[in-house]
C-alpha cells in the first residue's frame, strides 16, 4: 500500500514525445485512472510506473523510495495486462503461486495463498484447470488472483477489460473495484472508456498527447472541464466559439457567438474581448413548452433530426446557424418523438474555456 | 415430348461426362503424387529389399541386421556420439543467440542473420576442405573427434537457429513481462516461462540437427580422424571398396529407418507447424 | 489499445530497467558471442584459408621455401578443368530443370487438391537423409537384376549403360533437391488465390492457357527461387556422380576437389575449386532468397 509519485516524467522515442512532463501524486489506497484516447501516453506512463519502460527524464517514487532505476521484479507491483497472459503450460494454481514460488517461499505458504486467492475471486476448486479451459472472464479473474498473491504495493491495470464483451465488462469492473477496496491497495488504471473510468475511480487524470490535461474527481472533470480537450472528450458537448462582451459584472457576463448572445457565469481569469469557447451540455438544454421558466438563455430553432436512443431522445436543432445537440430523458422524451418544425430551448449552464490567441 | 426427353438425357450425359472427367483428373492427380512419392522412397526400398537378402537369393532374412549390430556397432555408436555432442553444443550457442536476435534491437541484424545462415549455402566439399586445411595447419584438431563435432556444429547451426527463432517470435512478449512484474528474475523467466513454451521449436531444431549429423558423410570424409568412423562414412567407404554388399545395404537402410522414425515421432508429438521454413516443409 | 507502444515493445523488454545497467547494453552481444565465435572460427576462417590457398601453387604451402603465389590454379580451371566446371553446371542445371518439370505439378496438386499433406511431407523427408543413400539405392534399381531391368530388357537397353551415365546422375540429384522445388513453388502457389484460376476458366481459357498465362507468371518468383535453390544445392554433388556416373560425370567439381586437393595434395588447385564452388553456390542461393519470399524464414 504505497503512495505513488511521478515527478516530471517524460518519455522520448527519438523525435517523438510520448509522455510530456507528467506529474502525478497518488495517495495510499487511492484508485486513480488515466483516461484518454489511443496514443495519448497513458499506457506508456503506466509501463514506466511498472518499470517495463525506462523514462527519459523524471523520477518515480513509491512512498519515499525512488524506484526509477529498479527493474519490474524489484518494485513489488501487480500488473494486470490487457490479455490475461496466464502461462499456458501451468495450471491455475501454479499460475497464482508463481510470484511466491520465484521468491522461494515454502510450499505450505504458497498453497495457503493459492486457496485464499481462489476464494477471493470466486474460483475455488479450479486449482488444476489449464488456462485454455477457462473463459475470458475466468482467465482475467485468475490474472487478478495471480497479482494479488504477491501482496504488491501498487496495482497497475492496462485496459484489462477491453478484450471482454460488454456484460462481462460490467461485472468484472465492479469485481476489480471491490477487490481494490477490500485489499486497500493503491491502484492505477488505464482505459479509454469513460464510463469505466467514472464507475470505479476516486480520481481521474485525463490525458492527451502525453500530458495530463486535468486531474480531478468525476464531478470536477465533467462539470468543470479546464480545457477544450477535456470538455469535448468527456461526454458530449455543444461548442460555440465567441468573444466576451463588455459590460459584465463580477459574476456574470455575456458572450457573443455568431448570431447568439449567451449569458453565462464569469471566470476570474477572463476579461472583455477575450476569445472563448462556450460549452453547453446536451442534457443541460431544456425543451420549453411555454414561458413559465427561469432560463436566462432562450432560443428558438428548427428541429433537424430526432434520434430515439432508448433512455434518451437526441435532438438536433438548428439555432441561428449553429446545430445544437439536445438530450431529453424522462417521459418528456416520448412526447417529442414526433415533433416537427420549431422548438424553444432554454439553458443556464455554460462553461467558458479560453482559446489561445496565438495560433 | 420426345424432344424434351432427348434434351434431358443429352444434358444428363454431358453432365456425367464432365463429372467423369473431373473424377479422372482427380484420380490422375493422386496417382501422380503417389508416383513421385514412390520415387523418393524407391532408393530406400531397394536398399531395404536388398538388405533383407543374402546376395540376390530371394530368401529373406534378418541376418544382415544382426551383422551390423556386430561389426558396425562402433560406427553406430560413434555416429550417435557425434550427433549428441553436436546437438548439445548447438543448443548451448543457439538458445542465447536466438533470444538476442528476437528480443533485442541492434544495428546490423540482417547482416548478422546472413552471416550465420551462410553454412547452408556452403557446399559440403568446400567446408570439408577448408576445415581439413585449417585443422591441419592452424588449429591442430586433425586427430580429435572435436574437429568433426565442430564441423557438424557449424554446418547445422542455422538449422537449429531458425526453428527456435520462429518459436520465440511467436511467443507473445506479454508472458515475459507478466513474469517480471510478478517478481521473477530474467533467468527465472527464461527457464520457467520462455524455455518450456518454445520447447517444440527447440525440439524441431534438435530433430533437424540430428537428421543431418547422423547421416552426414561428406564433410566427415574430409575431416574425421581415422579413428572416428561414423556409420555413413563407413557405408561410403564400403561401397567404394567392397562394392554392393547386403550388409552395407542393411546399414544404410537402418540409418534411414532410425531417421525416419525420429521424424515420425516428432510429427506425432508436435505436428508439422514447427518445421515451417526449413527443408522439410 | 496498447498500439501506441507495440513497435517498441520487443526492444523495451530488452532494455527493461535493469540492475547491472552497465552490462545491459552489451547483453545482446554477449548472448551472440558464442555463435559468432563458432561461425568465425569454423566457417569464415576456413573459407579465408581456402581463398588464400587458391593462390598458392600445388603444395608449395607445405614446402620449407614457403608458398608460391600464382593465378595458375584459376587459369587451369578455365582451361584444363573447364570440362569439369561445365559438367558440374550442366548436371546441376539439368537436375533443377527435372525438378521443375516434375515438381510444379506435384506442388500444384499438393497445394490445391490433396488433404493428406502431412503424410506426403513424411515421405518427402527421405531425400533429406542424404544423397549417398539415394545414389546407393539407385544403383540397385538400375543394376542388371535390379527392379528396372525387366523394363530395360523390354526397351532393349543395356542396364549398365543406363546405370553409369548422365540420366541416372541427374535423376538422383533431382530426387535430392525435389523437396526444395516443391517448397518454393508450393509457397508461391498458396499465395495465388484459386479464384483467379476459376476466373480464367470461366473466361474461356483452356487449362494450358490458364497455366501459361495466369499461374506461371504469378508463381514466377517461386519457380525462379526453386530453380536457383536446386541448382545451388546440387553444385557440390559428390556421391551421385561418383556412384552413378560414367567418367564424364565423375569430372564433377566436388569429386575433382577431393581427388586433387585431398588425395593428391594439390592444395592450390583444390582450394581454387573450392572457391569456384563456393561462388557458384553462394550467389545462386543468395539470389534465390530474393525470389523465395517466405518459403524460407528470414
Amino acid at each position: 500500500m504505497s503512495r505513488v509519485r511521478l515527478v516530471n516524467i517524460s518519455k522520448h522515442y527519438g523525435p517523438t514525445l510520448a509522455v510530456d512532463q507528467v506529474n502525478l501524486d497518488v495517495v495510499e489506497g487511492e484508485f486513480v485512472t488515466l483516461l484518454g484516447p489511443s496514443g495519448c501516453g497513458k499506457t506508456t506512463t503506466l509501463r514506466m510506473i511498472a518499470g517495463l519502460i525506462e523514462p527519459t527524464t523524471g523520477q518515480i517514487l513509491f512512498d519515499d523510495q525512488e524506484v526509477t532505476n529498479l527493474p519490474p521484479n524489484g518494485r513489488n507491483i501487480g500488473f494486470v495486462f490487457q490479455t490475461p497472459a496466464l502461462f499456458p503450460h501451468m495450471s491455475v494454481a501454479d499460475n497464482i503461486g508463481f510470484g511466491l514460488s520465484v521468491k522461494g517461499r515454502p510450499k505450505p505458504e504458497i498453497n495457503a495463498k493459492i486457496n485464499e486467492m481462489l476464494k477471493l475471486v470466486d474460483l475455488a476448486g479450479y486449482h488444476d484447470r489449464l488456462p485454455r479451459q477457462l473463459s475470458g472472464g475466468q482467465q482475467q479473474r485468475v490474472a487478478l488472483a495471480r497479482v494479488l498473491a504477491t501482496n504488491p504495493r501498487v496495482l497497475l491495470f492496462d485496459e484489462p477489460l477491453s478484450a471482454l464483451d460488454r456484460n462481462l465488462r460490467e461485472t468484472l469492473k465492479y469485481n476489480i473495484l471491490d477487490l481494490q477496496r477490500r485489499t486497500g491497495k493503491t491502484a492505477i488504471y488505464v482505459t479509454h472508456d469513460q464510463s469505466e473510468a467514472f464507475a470505479i475511480s476516486d480520481r481521474i487524470a485525463v490525458m492527451n498527447q502525453g500530458r495530463i490535461e486535468q486531474l480531478g474527481s468525476q464531478t470536477d472533470i465533467y462539470l468543470h472541464p479546464q480545457s477544450d480537450f477535456v470538455a469535448e472528450f468527456i461526454g458530449a458537448n455543444n461548442r460555440l466559439d465567441g468573444r466576451i462582451l463588455e459590460g459584465g459584472s463580477g459574476e456574470r457576463t455575456a458572450v457573443q457567438a455568431g448570431a447568439l448572445t449567451l449569458q453565462c457565469p464569469m471566470r476570474p481569469d477572463l476579461k472583455a474581448g477575450d476569445t472563448v469557447a462556450a460549452y453547453i451540455r446536451p442534457e443541460d438544454i431544456a425543451v420549453l413548452k411555454n414561458d413559465d421558466h427561469n432560463y436566462r438563455n432562450v432560443f428558438e430553432g428548427a428541429v433537424e433530426q430526432i434520434i430515439f436512443e432508448g433512455s434518451v431522445a437526441q435532438l438536433r436543432v438548428a439555432v441561428a446557424g449553429q446545430t445544437f445537440r439536445v438530450d431529453v430523458s424522462g417521459t418528456e422524451r416520448l412526447q417529442l418523438l414526433n415533433h416537427r418544425g420549431q422548438i424553444q430551448l432554454g439553458f443556464n449552464e455554460v462553461t467558458l474555456i479560453p482559446i489561445q490567441q496565438a495560433q | 415430348m420426345t424432344t424434351t426427353t432427348l434434351t434431358k438425357s443429352s444434358t444428363k450425359g454431358a453432365g456425367q461426362a464432365r463429372f467423369n472427367s473431373r473424377r479422372l483428373i482427380d484420380l490422375l492427380s493422386h496417382l501422380y503424387i503417389w508416383f513421385c512419392l514412390l520415387l523418393f522412397v524407391a532408393p530406400f526400398l531397394a536398399l531395404f529389399n536388398y538388405s533383407l537378402q543374402q546376395g540376390t537369393s530371394g530368401i529373406y532374412t534378418l541376418s544382415n541386421y544382426s551383422y551390423i549390430f556386430g561389426s558396425f556397432t562402433n560406427n553406430l555408436l560413434t555416429s550417435l556420439r557425434v550427433s549428441a555432442l553436436a546437438i548439445s553444443i548447438n543448443l548451448l550457442i543457439t538458445l542465447p543467440a536466438a533470444y538476442a536476435l528476437v528480443r533485442y534491437e541492434f544495428p546490423g541484424k540482417p547482416l548478422l542473420l546472413s552471416a550465420v545462415t551462410l553454412p547452408l549455402y556452403t557446399p559440403a566439399p568446400v567446408l570439408g576442405l577448408g576445415l581439413v586445411l585449417t585443422y591441419n595447419f592452424s588449429y591442430g584438431l586433425i586427430t580429435s573427434i572435436w574437429g568433426l563435432v565442430f564441423a557438424m556444429v557449424v554446418g547445422t547451426f542455422p538449422l537449429m537457429l531458425i526453428p527456435i527463432v520462429v518459436a520465440l517470435k511467436d511467443l507473445p512478449l506479454v508472458f515475459e513481462e507478466a513474469a517480471l512484474c510478478l517478481g521473477a528474475t530474467r533467468w527465472q523467466t527464461y527457464f520457467k516461462i520462455v524455455l518450456p513454451l518454445i520447447g517444440p521449436g527447440v525440439s524441431a531444431g534438435i530433430l533437424l540437427c540430428f537428421i543431418i549429423v547422423f547421416n552426414e558423410y561428406l564433410v566427415t570424409l574430409f575431416v574425421a580422424p581415422p579413428s572416428v568412423q561414423t556409420a555413413p562414412l563407413r557405408v561410403f567407404n564400403l561401397v567404394r571398396t567392397a562394392g554392393i554388399q547386403n550388409t552395407t545395404a542393411a546399414l544404410a537402410a537402418f540409418m534411414q529407418i532410425v531417421s525416419f522414425t525420429a521424424v515420425i515421432l516428432f510429427f506425432r508429438l508436435f505436428g508439422s507447424r514447427y518445421l515451417k521454413g526449413t527443408y522439410l516443409i | 489499445m496498447t498500439s501506441e507502444v507495440s513497435p517498441v515493445r520487443a526492444t523495451e523488454l530488452g532494455k527493461a530497467v535493469g540492475a547491472g545497467s552497465r552490462f545491459r547494453r552489451w547483453r545482446p552481444a554477449l548472448l551472440l558471442l558464442p555463435s559468432i565465435l563458432v561461425v568465425l572460427l569454423f566457417l569464415f576462417y576456413p573459407l579465408a584459408f581456402i581463398l588464400l590457398m587458391s593462390f598458392t601453387l600445388k603444395e608449395s604451402f607445405l614446402s620449407p621455401a614457403g608458398s608460391v603465389y600464382t593465378w595458375q590454379n584459376y587459369i587451369d580451371l578455365l582451361s584444363r578443368y573447364a570440362p569439369n566446371v561445365w559438367v558440374t553446371v550442366k548436371l546441376a542445371g539439368l537436375a533443377a530443370l527435372v525438378d521443375l518439370i516434375f515438381g510444379f505439378p506435384f506442388a500444384y496438386i499438393l497445394v490445391r487438391k490433396i488433404r493428406y499433406r502431412d503424410l506426403v511431407r513424411g515421405f518427402m523427408v527421405f531425400p533429406m537423409f542424404g544423397a549417398l543413400y539415394i545414389a546407393f539405392g539407385m544403383r540397385f534399381i538400375l543394376l542388371p537384376g535390379g527392379w528396372l531391368s525387366p523394363l530395360f530388357d523390354l526397351l532393349g537397353l543395356q542396364g549398365v549403360q543406363i546405370l553409369y551415365g548422365l540420366p541416372s546422375v541427374v535423376f538422383a540429384m533431382a530426387i535430392f533437391t525435389f523437396p526444395f522445388m516443391v517448397m518454393n513453388i508450393g509457397a508461391a502457389l498458396s499465395n495465388v488465390d484459386p479464384i483467379l484460376e476459376e476466373a480464367s476458366i470461366c473466361l474461356g481459357a483452356k487449362s494450358w492457357q490458364t497455366f501459361w498465362r495466369v499461374l506461371l507468371p504469378l508463381t514466377r518468383s517461386g519457380v525462379i527461387a526453386g530453380l536457383l535453390m536446386c541448382f545451388g544445392w546440387n553444385v557440390g554433388a559428390f556421391a551421385e556422380p561418383l556412384l552413378l556416373g560414367s567418367l564424364a560425370e565423375q569430372r564433377a567439381l566436388a569429386w575433382t576437389l577431393y581427388q586433387r586437393g585431398v588425395v593428391q595434395l594439390d592444395y592450390g588447385l583444390g582450394a581454387a575449386i573450392g572457391v569456384i564452388l563456393m561462388l557458384l553456390a553462394f550467389t545462386v542461393n543468395y539470389t534465390s532468397l530474393r525470389y523465395s519470399r517466405g518459403a524460407l524464414v528470414q
